[in-house]
């Protein structure tokens, strides 16, 4: 299993139950080495510190905030914990809400929140807190601090177990006012609105993401296969930009008809 | 506002609606950077090739990107090799079905956009949006950004159309994967009515704007009094304890909610 990203304790009034985060996302990407091009050996990435010049192992690297008259100001990773003592080890539960009340937009990374150690008390904490959001469908809201950063997070049931998704704040989210948008005198007609939802109705279907493949990993991985058998690689060109149709309704009507004749 | 990011056609059937893509999103993490410890001096990272005796620094322009095949065996790669696995090269978002928003689980959601209507075109961007609002789905559709095919989901927002990035099924770690132990005792139901009354007690409407992310203006007062040459206390190590009767910490839980 994938090594713990945090530990501490999660808290829900006065029940604690101690909990390690793991990310809720693998990499399955193809992945690309910096080679030497003279040898093809592949070249390790080292830290140096400029102004030495002198390699630096992980455990001298702090942290430096550089202040608006440029001076560098250094603090460990323990110094910054002491910005929020609490909120490092512990995330409160503040409030319960409505999955359904959470804009999409603030969605960022999801985690999985498993107990840590496998004692009675954790373990049935953890069951207990499982059961009651399983059954209530509501969503836990809390914070947390990670090195630098306080994260607002969502946490829920799923499949048995506590998803926890980070989510932006408000002020991390823009508004949307300042984005163009048509005027009164471009709002649609109502047969124009009726036919482009039968177009909608007529290609509806549930949300299935296993439908959806990668399309761009699996032509890496072909010019990969091209590329070491010798083969050229072919840069697709560019393709012309369609233009709007003068007539919407026409174009609609088309569309539907198309879908109709399968 | 700040300036668009891409501009492209959203395609439907034959109808094609102009958009401008603008960030929905943006950071206001209080940024620091790896620096040494002791002297405060800026870290570099420096390509090193451990084949060449001593610590040889690779120039930039002395790098290839590879792929192993097999152990040792490296296929090269040029950057314009790479982005021919974008696919098609056209700037358009394809729509190729309407699914409803509830089905959509939240993990998947990655990046949002707001999608701006160019002045020519602004009827369709009109009808598009009055659509989908009134048929109550989101449009899925696939976008070529960055050289990279993703999945998009186009729904109306308020006044405007936005669209997510989504996240492939197979970049979900499946929670099957993690091992959840045995306990010698379920919850009990007398613990599970506790519990769920404390949730009721703690339900409110979700306003994001309720929460303020008081940690970025607390890491810059401590950045000061380390400039201002303050000891800074470290807080002590503690270890996160369960509590060993569930059922009175549920009760004394209740009494003082």
């Amino acid at each position: 299993m994938a090594r713990s990203l945090w530990t501490g304790s999660l808290s829900f009034g006065l029940v604690n139950v101690p909990v390690a985060l793991f990310s809720g996302v693998t990499d399955a990407d193809l992945h690309f080495r910096q080679l030497h091009a003279k040898d093809h050996t592949p070249v390790e990435i080292h830290r140096f510190c400029a102004e030495e010049d002198l390699e630096v192992p992980y455990e001298e690297i702090a942290n430096g905030y550089e202040t608006d008259d440029g001076e560098i100001v250094v603090l460990t990773d323990a110094e910054l914990a002491a910005a929020a003592p609490r909120k490092t080890r512990t995330i409160d539960i503040e409030s319960f809400a409505d999955l359904e009340a959470v804009d999409p937009l603030y969605l960022d990374h999801p985690y999985m929140l498993m107990p840590a150690g496998d004692s009675e008390g954790t373990l049935r904490a953890y069951r207990l807190l499982v059961e009651v959001m399983g059954r209530t469908e509501r969503a836990a809201v809390g914070r947390f601090v990670l090195r630098t950063k306080e994260y607002l997070a969502l946490i829920r049931e799923r499949d048995d177990r506590l998803t926890l998704t980070t989510l932006r704040w408000h002020d991390e989210v823009r508004p949307a006012g300042d984005v163009p948008t048509p005027t009164k005198r471009d709002r649609p007609a109502k047969k124009e609105v009726d036919q482009a939802v039968a177009l909608i109705e007529a290609l509806a279907c549930p949300w299935d993401p296993d439908r959806y493949e990668d399309a761009y990993q699996k032509r890496l991985k072909t010019i990969v296969r091209q590329k070491s058998k010798g083969q050229a690689i072919e840069v697709p060109d560019e393709e012309r930009e369609p233009s709007p149709v003068p007539d919407l309704m026409a174009a609609l009507e088309r569309t539907l008809a198309d879908i109709q004749a399968g | 506002m700040a300036r668009s990011i891409w501009n492209g056609t959203i395609v439907f059937g034959l109808v094609a609606v102009p958009i401008k893509v603008f960030s929905a999103t943006e950071s206001k993490t209080v940024h620091f950077r790896e620096v040494h410890a002791r002297d405060g001096g800026r870290i570099e990272h420096r390509r090193i090739c451990p084949r060449h005796r001593g610590l040889y620094v690779v120039d930039k322009d002395d790098i290839v990107k590879g792929y192993e095949v097999s152990r040792g065996k490296w296929v090269e790669l040029t950057d314009d090799e790479i982005a021919a696995a974008a696919g098609s090269r056209s700037r358009r978002i394809e729509i190729d079905h309407f699914v409803p928003l509830d089905d959509v689980d939240p993990v998947y959601y990655e990046r949002p956009y707001y999608l701006g209507a160019q002045d020519k075109g602004r009827d369709a961007y009109a009808l598009l949006h009055a659509a989908l609002e009134r048929a109550g789905r989101a449009g899925v559709g696939r976008w070529v950004f960055h050289n990279r095919e993703r999945t998009v989901l186009l729904r109306p927002l308020e006044d405007v159309l936005a669209i997510h990035t989504m996240r492939f099924a197979d970049e979900i770690v499946d929670p099957g994967e993690f091992d959840l132990g045995r306990v010698r005792r379920k919850p009990s139901e007398r613990e599970i009515e506790m519990a769920s009354s404390l949730v009721e007690g703690l339900h409110t409407d979700f306003d994001p704007s309720d929460y303020e992310d008081a940690h970025r203006a607390d890491v810059l007062e401590l950045v000061e009094r380390k400039a201002a040459g303050k000891n800074i206390e470290l807080p002590p190590d503690e270890e996160p304890e369960a509590a060993d009767d569930l059922l009175a910490a549920l009760e004394a839980s209740l009494a003082s909610a």
